[in-house]
Parts: C-alpha cells; structure tokens; sequence
C-alpha cells in the first residue's frame, strides 16, 4: 500500500477527472504514480504534458526510448 | 509496456545485463548513458559522451537524456513514496469475473477461473475460494503455493470466522492477529471476505499477501463485488 493515498476519479477535480477518463479509455487503467500525484494538480498536468513530449515520437524511435526506461527502471528495482 | 511498443521479448531479456546482449553499437552507447546517469552520482565519463556523438546528433541526446533522466525522476518518486505498479483497473476485473460467472461451467471451475484473475490481476501472493458445506468450509479453488489444508471448520481461523459472521476482515499484520491461522510462512497480511447468497453465508474469499498492509478499502471494494458475483452460483 502506497504511503501517499491514490486518488479516485471521483476525488479529483474537473481537470484531472478528464485526465483520468483519457488513461482508462487508453489503456483500462490509471496509473497509480498519477493518482498519486493527482493531490497536486499543476504537477500531474505538467508531468503528462512533460511525459508526452519525452516518451511520445521525436527524433529517436518510441521502443528504443521504451527500452531505456526498462534499463532505468530496472537499475532503480522499480517494476516497470 | 515497451513489448507492446514493440521491443523483441530478447532485447527485453538483455536489459537486465546489457554487456550480454548483442545490441548494436549505437543502443548499447544510449543503454551506457542509462547506467552511467543512474548509478551514482550520475557522472558521464568523456570517451562514453564521444561514442554517443558518433551515432546521435545533439537532438537526439538530448532526447535519449530526457528519457533517463524522467525514468529516474519517476522512479525515486515511486520508490520513495511507495507507489505501487498500477494493477488491472477494479471495473475492468469485476467484468471479467462477471463474464466468468456467465461463461464457466461447473462450480469448481468458475471459482478456479476467479480465482486465477484475482491472483494475476492483482498480484496477490495466495488466493482461496471456499464453499460452506454444513458446518465447514471447503476449498474449490486456489492460485498461489499449495495449502496444506483443504477444508476448514466453520469458526476457526479469520475463514472460519468469515465464515460464521460474515464480516469482511482487513489484517495489516498476521503476526499480531489472534485469530490468523498460519499457512505460509511468508504472509504478511491478510483480507477475508465472505460470500453472502440467498440471505446466508455461502462462502469465502482469503486473498493473502507477502507485503505487510497491502489491502486498502480499494481491494476490500473489489474483492467483496467479486464475491458477490460468485454468491448466486455457491448458494
């Protein structure tokens, strides 16, 4: 159990429920680090916003940056 | 995640020592990068940044940067906050339970076919689905390491009491529960819940986990509307 309370869609305010609704319509989840983070909004907004630009297609291919983030993960024995 | 982005199951396998895996020169220079920001103190040696500036441009290190740097950020995040991996969604659980109850045949197994979604799904350490039989409790299905009891007696051990009381029971902590009847030594924590059906007691759902304190409200929401859903079939 987490030592921060994740929060639920109907915790959240406007904002982050459409965020919420958007992960569970992507991908049947949400994440709990962004529940998580969902008790400061600004930072959970900034962090997609951020996330996206990072991970989504940029000038090296998605799965090669994927696999980094496996190595890093594993590195830091954080399941990812 | 990265399988379905489309990294080879091999190369998947290789990241857990990437001098054992042949990736070619210009991965394994970004994957040295990765170690090299995330041990440590996170220096990066001259001759690993010249490697790199042969295969990428600025751009692109600075994205291959980016990455690492936001997984380490993430992931010190999630470490020190413990965040747990993020599970099946409890909606889309209880509507694959739900298509269980309507699709498995006999009662032993849909409650194996239950049990099996609640262990994979949520990563518990020991599922057990039991029926009440008279005056004990009788195990149909379990996932997890073999039990070395198959029934149990109505009132003994927190299935036993579920049992007998139909009360839900949340336990942080077995080694200071009274009534925890020990079946693994590697259990830490424990929820119990009761199958209600037809205005009896028709069963019992243990779910037991290796970490102390691992079940919140969430999982006891979950595990009780999972129950529910087997209720008319152990009536």
């Amino acid at each position: 159990m987490g030592r921060i309370g994740r929060l639920r869609p109907d915790q959240v305010g406007a904002d982050v429920k459409t965020l919420f609704e958007a992960f569970l319509e992507e991908r049947g989840n949400i994440p709990n680090m962004f529940r998580t983070v969902a008790h400061r909004p600004e930072i959970l907004t900034t962090m997609l916003a951020h996330f996206r630009a990072v991970m989504g297609p940029g000038t090296v291919p998605v799965p090669f940056k994927e696999m980094l983030a496996v190595r890093v993960s594993r590195l830091n024995d954080c399941d990812y | 995640m990265a399988k379905q982005f489309g990294v080879s199951d091999e190369a998947i396998a290789g990241l857990k020592d990437p001098t054992s895996h042949p990736f070619p020169p210009d991965q394994k220079a970004a994957l040295l990068l990765a170690d090299a920001m995330t041990d440590g103190r996170g220096q990066v040696p001259d001759d690993l940044f010249t490697e790199l500036r042969r295969h990428f441009s600025e751009p692109q290190i600075v994205e291959i940067a980016a990455v690492i740097g936001l997984f380490n950020y993430f992931n010190r995040f999630n470490n020190a906050l413990h965040v747990d991996i993020t599970l099946t969604d409890p909606d889309v659980l209880v509507r694959r339970a739900a298509l269980a109850v309507k699709t498995a045949g006999p009662v032993d197994s849909l409650c194996d076919r239950v049990a099996e979604i609640l262990h994979q799904e949520r990563r518990y350490f020991w599922v057990g689905i039991y029926q009440r039989q008279e005056d004990r409790l009788v195990r149909h299905a379990y996932r997890g390491p073999a039990p070395s009891c198959h029934a149990i007696g109505l009132g003994e051990g927190n299935v036993g009491i579920a049992g007998q009381s139909g009360i839900t029971k949340m336990i942080d902590d077995v080694s200071t529960d009274p009534t925890y009847k020990v079946c693994f030594a590697a259990t830490r924590s424990e929820l119990v819940v009761p199958i209600r059906g037809g205005g009896a007691i028709v069963g019992v759902i243990d779910v037991e986990s290796d970490r102390p304190a691992a079940f919140d409200e969430e999982e006891r929401r979950l595990v009780e509307r999972v129950a529910a859903l087997l209720a008319s079939r152990l009536a």
